[in-house]
């Protein structure tokens, strides 16, 4: 921070606005819709630069009037059918009920009596009309009148809900979010039937004008995040919005860290758990990816499967997940480390056997991890952007061809292959991907520290590492609490999990407010006495019972 | 000052990582031979005193570092200077760790490695969290100091599981009477100020901690834990190594943990010590670095610590490399400068000036 002001005052830099980040201009300055109906559409024609998929239909309202009218809409972005069936067939059949024929009446009658969509607006403004024609709405106009009808009937093809492509689960639900922002907002509501599941919507991104949806139960998340998150929200000045990440890098603390200081899901249940912990979520319409906040280390290890299976085997992933994290960084650089400064402390017969395997190596061993740390990530990176059928091919040239040609052509050690290897599968024990990529950059650093260091080299390493992590905050909330600092209390959730009646508090630091999940549950223990027909006595033993 | 807090988990195991520093690695030329375990005991009881008297200052004013109580209680110009006189102190006893460190790095693990490259890359790590603030120090200590307890307990278990601990090294217990015994606590080596009276460099931290009314309780704490650690891994070295070679050897719980050989397999553990070491020094040298630098700041009147944190750790780094010529001159000044000249005037009897000064100052202006 310190260093920040220092910088400003060095450089005096203005924000610069790019050009490109100015507001949309219309190609056409209207402000008002006119009477003509006519004039309208041509306006609106010229407007959108007759556009191809522009659909104008035009009309007679009944018989007795010899009114025109149109709708205006977005071919593909509509519900065709509902369009036909609740506004055109409506309007040019069933006016029996409309009696006068003065235009604002009319129209007034039309809204009131004749069309049957559940959600009408009306407008006079011009820029409005034309957003809402973008976006997907569809406007009826009518000759005399200067005011539009918007009518909501989105429609078109959207992906249909599947399963989560990554974070899977075996017990729990399959569901994954979508691209569509309702669909997502809606399943996160059908988890949370309470009235305090609060949705708050920012338009972002001045040319594409994405919606994003803000949400958090009113009462255990922390006020104060939510308004830093609304200001920070606001500050975010793009003209595009694509995915999260864009947000995610406007409003996250630590920019320039590597570790994620936002949580990212594309399960609704995850968000659920969060939101029920005081975390906030935020939903970007066209990403099923959703950013949750406030967010802590601890967190990117905590998979959804762990809330659906047996505590003390979830437990035992979440501890087999965090030494994966710790190899993933430390297993090329420690094998580094011993074999090239400290090979007094191998144990002897496996020294033998590691420079045995290494006699023939012409690469330093540096080089050689290096080389085949890189291999991976090649082989990582080439799989993962090919289509499927050739990703298998890859797959097969770098595992069983490049692998087991280059130890018996004696250019690697097999002992380096097993540990980049191992290193590899380690790695994907993470679900979440920003920790990996986290991991995979600091890897390399730890790396040359071990290379030109040793052991020092990693310890110090691993000194600057925690010092870093610990000076990162994620709105307001130490990254590595619960450990540092330490709350006893929330550890119950971190590198284990115990049962779910235990665990009757959230987080401290999350939501600062209501610590206690059930109102009752003050002690800890499983639930006492139950209402139902059974009594606690119902489960002992029947004294005839052998 | 920063505008920063720590809690309590944090200042006790601050205390707890910069008692161990050194103290717990590197030997003693010990008078009290086997009995030295005894003499670490007495040493922390002596230490406890001296917790008090500082203590005491503390309560006096409960809201300035040392170098600001200083002045109050000198006046302004005699404070100032004597404020000086321990910012320098500080980061020489800093620099002394620095070295020792550097050297055990060296010997142990890696020969070929110029003993200033350590000790430059070790200072710049420190300047580093430093720089983050406070707050980022103590929370890394409670990270850190986690991880060196489970070090400890694998250490300990590995140990007796290989069964070279030996108890009848320790026995006769008293064989040369107390003398010695008492000699080692409270005079030559002086296990009372190294490592217990040292303590009172938090004087300059005790400020930050989030509840005054908890410096007490977990003063007297950590240094009871730590003493009770140091005298155990005494007696342990002992137990292992037998009293002859742990006075020859210069780092008693290298080779005490070189005796590790569990299953043929899980030996030559050095790699632990040496963590070990680098932690608990870290923290160390961290806070006498740091509490020369909040003094500076202090006695200058500049704005922040981060400003002077690169110049002062240079100087440290520099400092630490040329205050001796080699390692056993370096300890031959430890036992005798250093204990003589510098320590026991810094940390015995100015503060008890101080406390009878302050007594005085109080008393006679209520």
């Amino acid at each position: 921070m310190k260093m920040k002001k220092a910088w400003n005052k060095l450089g005096k830099k203005e924000k610069k606005h790019l050009a490109y980040t100015e507001d949309m201009e219309l190609k056409s300055d209207y402000k008002k819709l006119e009477t003509n109906l006519e004039e309208n559409l041509k306006n609106i024609q010229d407007t959108l630069g007759h556009s191809a998929d522009l659909v104008v239909r035009i009309f007679k309202i009944g018989s007795m009037s010899g009114r025109n009218a149109a709708a205006i809409f977005i071919n593909g972005l509509v519900d065709k059918e509902h369009v036909g069936n609740f506004i055109i067939d409506k309007i040019m059949n069933d006016n029996s009920k409309l009696k006068s024929s003065t235009a604002g009446t009319l129209f007034t009658g039309i809204k009131e009596q004749i069309i049957t969509v559940a959600e009408v607006e009306e407008t006079q403004e011009w820029k409005k009309t034309i957003q809402a024609v973008v976006s997907g709405k569809t406007i009826l106009l009518l000759d005399g009148w200067d005011q539009a009808m918007i009518c909501p009937l989105i429609g078109g093809a959207s992906r249909a809900i599947s399963e989560p492509s990554s974070e899977q689960t075996i017990r729990g639900p399959q569901e994954s979010f979508v691209e569509s922002l309702q669909t997502n907002v809606s399943l996160v509501r059908r988890r949370i039937k309470s009235a305090n599941l609060w949705v708050e919507s920012v338009t972002i991104g001045d040319i594409t004008e994405t919606e994003v949806a803000v949400m958090h139960l009113e009462g255990i998340a922390n006020e104060k995040v939510l308004i830093e998150l609304k200001e920070r929200l606001q500050k975010v000045e793009v003209d595009e919005l694509i995915g999260t990440n864009t947000i995610e890098e406007w409003i996250r603390d630590g920019p320039r860290s590597v570790w994620p200081t936002i949580y990212n899901t594309q399960r609704p249940d995850v968000v659920m758990g969060e939101l029920m912990e005081g975390r906030i979520a935020v939903l970007v319409d066209g990403t099923p990816n959703t950013l949750i906040l406030p967010a802590t280390f601890i967190e990117f290890f905590q998979t959804a499967e762990d809330y659906y299976m047996h505590w003390s085997i979830a437990s035992f992933l979440r501890i087999l997940r965090l030494v994966g994290i710790a190899s993933t960084l430390l297993f090329p650089s420690l094998y580094i480390a011993f074999l090239s400064f400290h090979p007094d402390l191998i144990p002897t017969p496996l020294l033998i056997s590691l420079t045995a395997q290494r006699q023939e190596v012409p690469f330093p061993l540096f080089i050689e991890v290096l080389l085949l740390e890189l291999t991976f990530e090649f082989l990582r990176e080439a799989g993962l952007r090919m289509p499927k059928q050739v990703g298998q091919a890859v797959s097969i040239v770098g595992a069983l061809i490049l692998g087991e040609a280059a130890v018996s052509a004696g250019i690697v050690a097999s002992a380096s292959v097993i540990i980049v290897a191992a290193t590899a599968i380690a790695s994907f024990t993470i679900s979440n991907h920003s920790m990996i990529d986290a991991v995979r950059i600091l890897r390399f650093i730890i790396i040359i520290l071990a290379s030109s260091l040793g052991l020092y080299g990693i310890g110090l390493g691993f000194i600057v590492l925690i010092a870093h992590m610990n000076s990162l905050r994620s709105f307001g909330v130490p990254y590595l609490s619960p450990f540092a600092p330490l709350i006893f209390r929330d550890l119950k959730d971190t590198f284990i999990r115990v049962s779910k009646p235990s665990m009757s508090t959230r987080p401290r630091l999350i939501s600062q407010k209501k610590v206690s999940k059930a109102g009752n549950t003050d002690k800890l223990g499983p639930p006492s006495g139950r209402k139902g027909g059974m009594k606690e006595n119902d489960f002992q033993r029947d004294p005839n019972e052998n | 000052m920063e505008k920063a807090k720590i809690n309590s988990i944090q200042f006790f195991l601050l205390l707890f990582t910069f008692e161990l520093g050194t103290a717990v690695v590197v030997g003693h030329s010990v008078v009290a031979k086997k009995d030295s375990w005894i003499s670490l005991l007495l040493g922390m009881g002596g230490g406890l005193i001296l917790f008090f008297i500082y203590y005491a200052l503390f309560r006096y004013y409960p809201s300035l570092p040392l170098t600001a109580y200083a002045r109050k209680i000198f006046g302004t110009y005699i404070g100032w200077v004597v404020g000086l006189l321990y910012t320098i102190f500080f980061l020489y006893v800093s620099a002394r760790n620095v070295r020792e460190f550097s050297e055990v790095l060296v010997t142990a693990t890696m020969p070929d490695i110029p003993l200033f490259v350590v000790a430059i890359l070790f200072v710049l790590t420190i300047c580093y969290v430093l720089y983050l603030g406070i707050e980022v120090f103590a929370r890394t200590a409670e990270i850190l100091g986690v991880f060196l307890i489970f070090v400890g307990i694998i250490g300990n278990t590995l140990v007796y599981l290989t069964g070279s601990v030996d108890l009848n090294n320790l026995k006769p217990v008293l064989e040369f009477g107390w003398k010695p015994i008492l000699e080692t606590a409270f005079y030559s080596p002086m296990f009372l100020i190294f490592p217990f009276g040292e303590v009172f460099v938090f004087a300059m931290l005790f400020p930050y901690l989030n509840r005054a009314d908890a410096v007490k309780k977990i003063g007297v704490a950590s240094l009871i834990v730590s003493g009770l650690i140091l005298s155990y891994t005494a007696a342990l070295n002992i137990a292992v190594l037998g009293v002859s070679a742990v006075q020859r050897s210069p780092f008693p719980l290298l080779s005490t943990v070189g005796k590790i050989n569990f299953l043929e397999f899980i030996q030559r553990l050095d790699a632990l010590v040496v963590i070990t070491l680098l932690i608990t020094v870290f923290f160390k040298a961290g806070i006498y670095l740091y509490s020369a630098v909040i003094g500076i700041v202090d006695l200058f009147r500049l704005k922040n610590h981060q400003q002077i944190i690169l110049p002062v750790g240079l100087i440290l780094a520099f400092l630490s490399v040329v205050i001796a010529e080699d390692f056993a001159e370096h300890t031959e000044e430890g036992a005798t400068v250093h204990i003589v000249y510098f320590a026991t005037p810094f940390l015995i009897i100015l503060p008890v000036i101080m406390l009878i000064i302050a007594f005085i100052r109080h008393r006679f202006t209520k």
